[in-house]
């Protein structure tokens, strides 16, 4: 079973991509299934490879130091969790959400392999249904937008953009907690 | 004093100065016939009706209404209006049966002494003769001047001297229950239902007579005080014997613990003063201002957003109370430098300080008082205009209720979900609170086009 190009167009990093385009890329798309508590990507491994989920939920989480009564302990905290909409989950996540889920026709993970080389997993990426997904080597992709250079300035922009929204959510994040902190050091 | 030199420099001629002085004037008229003044003599009027309403609830009904409520709450006062209602009744029964025995009885008792009635009694003569009869009694004092003598009053005499067993004895069981009663419940339960806004004031201090001396010249401020200290109770009897207007409870106990706050009400309190205690020092003795903080502190456990005032000594513990979240703190000692200092620099200025704090009567000095609604949004040299013209006051500044800052409010919508929520749980852990106290900050003498908003009240000198 092979990906078609109206697929890869639904994820927001191809959709300035024209479909004629679309389906060179489908052409290098490993497509691939995993069921319930797989993790697809780990944090802090390096990849090549972007993610890119058809259909299901996955759960985006971190690594984080946090305050229990027991004192400061490692542990997994999830983020977020996105859910493709076109077409919707086959079946129920195996938990009930705790945070917030983005909703979208069809999602980009790791997104950041096709711009660096080594690039480093920022978070957990966990299967919480059964998910539909694609792999695509960040070499294949980049032979692509040597024949096609079109496909890199659009594919290329939107990556652009999600890194520049994440920066300025990140330094708002920054200011609160430098905010934060100096609050619990007032009192 | 800036704006002055400005001028100065800007060497504007007195017919400038003149204009301006006409535009204000104008720009008064434009006010005075705007909405402004419409709202301000609403708020008169208001209150005019008020005071009239007052006085115009003739006082028979509040006397009545009083009378109401007395007679439901107060045992003692309902036993001893029926026991005076059944003298009454004998009397008038017995003046009627009896009108001849009496009448001569009258005639033998008083014999040439005054009688409404001139030679012969008359009926008031008869009534109050009875009436005599009738207290002696019911007083079981009995003295037997004048006793009933046909059949009929003597019949009716029992009845009525039997009744007044069972009236005597609840009258007495009465009084003495409700002797009991107050013995037991002491001093220390004090009445829920006047205590909503009022001032505790924890710990004794002279300062404390003085200062409760300017809160009572002052009509609009609360009335209802709670001294909490364990000085002896006729110190503090003779210290708050002066007041009219005050009404002043001084409860007994230590009051680091929250026991004893509770009972003086403090969740209901409008403010809660805390002042250095010398209850119980010796003359040469400091008092311990630990305590302070440490009521402080116990006070804002029990809630939060009580409004605190601590009067410090010792520049020490002021870092203590800012982490107690206090939200405001007096320490007089910060203003000696500056008096002394401008006594030499500045010759007058210290005086019209003494002047202005030490100012007693309520119309005098500065005073903050609310902005009319009408004048809410508008400009600082409007408001400025507005009391300048309307009531001669000069509007030092502004005294603004802040609200306190809050890392909520702060990070708002901001940054990622995760991290806010992160932020609150952690903090929360912790035990730190997200927000601090609303507090009042001051804004004296703002630029001519600083706005004024709802939150703002007026520093006017009188």
């Amino acid at each position: 079973m092979s990906v078609n190009a109206k697929q890869i167009q639904k994820i927001n990093y191809f959709s300035k991509v024209s479909e004629e385009l679309c389906s060179e890329v489908a052409k290098v798309v490993k497509q691939k299934k995993c069921s319930p508590k797989t993790t697809l990507l780990k944090e802090g491994e390096t990849g090549d490879t972007m993610l890119l989920i058809f259909q299901g939920q996955v759960e985006v989480s971190k690594n984080m130091m946090v305050k229990t009564s027991s004192g400061f302990t490692m542990s997994t905290k999830s983020i977020i969790r996105l859910e493709t909409t076109d077409p919707s989950p086959a079946n129920k996540p195996i938990t009930a959400p705790t945070v917030s889920v983005v909703k979208a026709p069809a999602f980009g993970i790791g997104e950041f392999s096709l711009v660096l080389d080594d690039a480093k997993r920022t978070s957990h990426v966990t299967a919480m249904t059964d998910i539909n997904y694609g792999i695509i080597q960040l070499e294949d992709f980049s032979k692509i937008v040597a024949k096609h250079p079109s496909i890199g300035g659009s594919v290329y922009f939107e990556v652009a953009k999600s890194a520049v929204n994440n920066l300025a959510t990140a330094t708002q994040d920054i200011s609160n907690l430098t905010q934060a902190f100096f609050f619990a050091l007032a009192k | 004093m800036d704006t002055n030199k400005k001028k100065e420099t800007k060497s504007s001629s007195i017919d400038d100065i003149d204009k301006k002085i006409y535009a204000n004037q104008v720009l008064y008229d434009q006010l005075h016939q705007s909405l402004v003044d419409e709202t301000v003599s609403k708020d008169d009027g208001n209150q005019k009706k008020g005071k009239k309403k007052k006085s115009g609830v003739s006082w028979v009904t509040s006397f009545l209404l009083k009378f109401s409520n007395h007679y439901q709450s107060n045992e003692l006062f309902r036993y001893a209006l029926w026991g005076f209602a059944a003298v009454f009744f004998a009397t008038t029964i017995l003046t009627i049966i009896e009108y001849p025995l009496f009448s001569s009885s009258v005639k033998d008792d008083v014999g040439d002494g005054f009688m409404f009635g001139g030679n012969e009694p008359n009926w008031v003569d008869i009534f109050f003769h009875t009436f005599w009869w009738a207290v002696v009694t019911f007083t079981t004092v009995g003295y037997g001047d004048i006793s009933p003598e046909t059949h009929l009053g003597k019949f009716l005499t029992i009845i009525i001297m039997i009744l007044n067993l069972g009236i005597v004895t609840m009258l007495t069981g009465a009084v003495s229950s409700v002797l009991v009663a107050a013995r037991l419940k002491g001093d220390d339960t004090l009445d829920e239902t006047k205590f909503y806004g009022h001032l505790i004031i924890a710990g004794w201090n002279p300062a404390v007579q003085s200062a409760l001396r300017l809160i009572e010249a002052n009509e609009d401020s609360a009335s209802v005080v709670i001294l909490i200290n364990e000085t002896e109770e006729e110190i503090i009897k003779r210290a708050v014997s002066g007041f009219d207007r005050l009404d002043i409870t001084h409860l007994s106990g230590n009051f680091t613990q929250e026991g004893v706050l509770k009972k003086a009400f403090i969740e209901e309190c409008g403010t809660f003063m805390i002042v250095p205690d010398e209850s119980g020092l010796l003359p040469n003795e400091k008092p311990d201002e630990d305590k302070t903080v440490l009521t402080a502190l116990t006070a804002k456990s029990i809630l939060e957003d009580i409004q605190v005032v601590a009067y410090i000594l010792d520049e020490e513990y002021i870092s203590h109370l800012h982490r107690a979240n206090v939200n405001e703190i007096v320490f007089p000692d910060e203003h000696i430098p500056h008096m002394l200092a401008k006594h030499v620099t500045d010759p007058g200025v210290p005086q019209l300080f003494d002047e202005l704090i030490t100012q007693e009567k309520q119309d005098k000095g500065i005073q903050v008082v609310s902005i009319p609604k009408g004048l809410v949004g508008l400009t600082h040299n409007k408001v400025s205009a507005y009391y300048k013209f309307k009531h001669k006051w000069l509007l030092v500044g502004y005294a603004i209720k802040k609200a306190g800052f809050s890392l909520e409010e702060q990070m708002g919508e901001s940054g990622s979900p995760i991290i806010r929520d992160m932020i609150k749980e952690q903090l929360d852990g912790a035990g730190i609170k997200l927000s601090s106290d609303e507090h009042v900050i001051v804004e004296i003498n703002p630029d001519d086009e600083y706005i004024i908003d709802g939150k703002h009240k007026a520093l006017v000198l009188r």
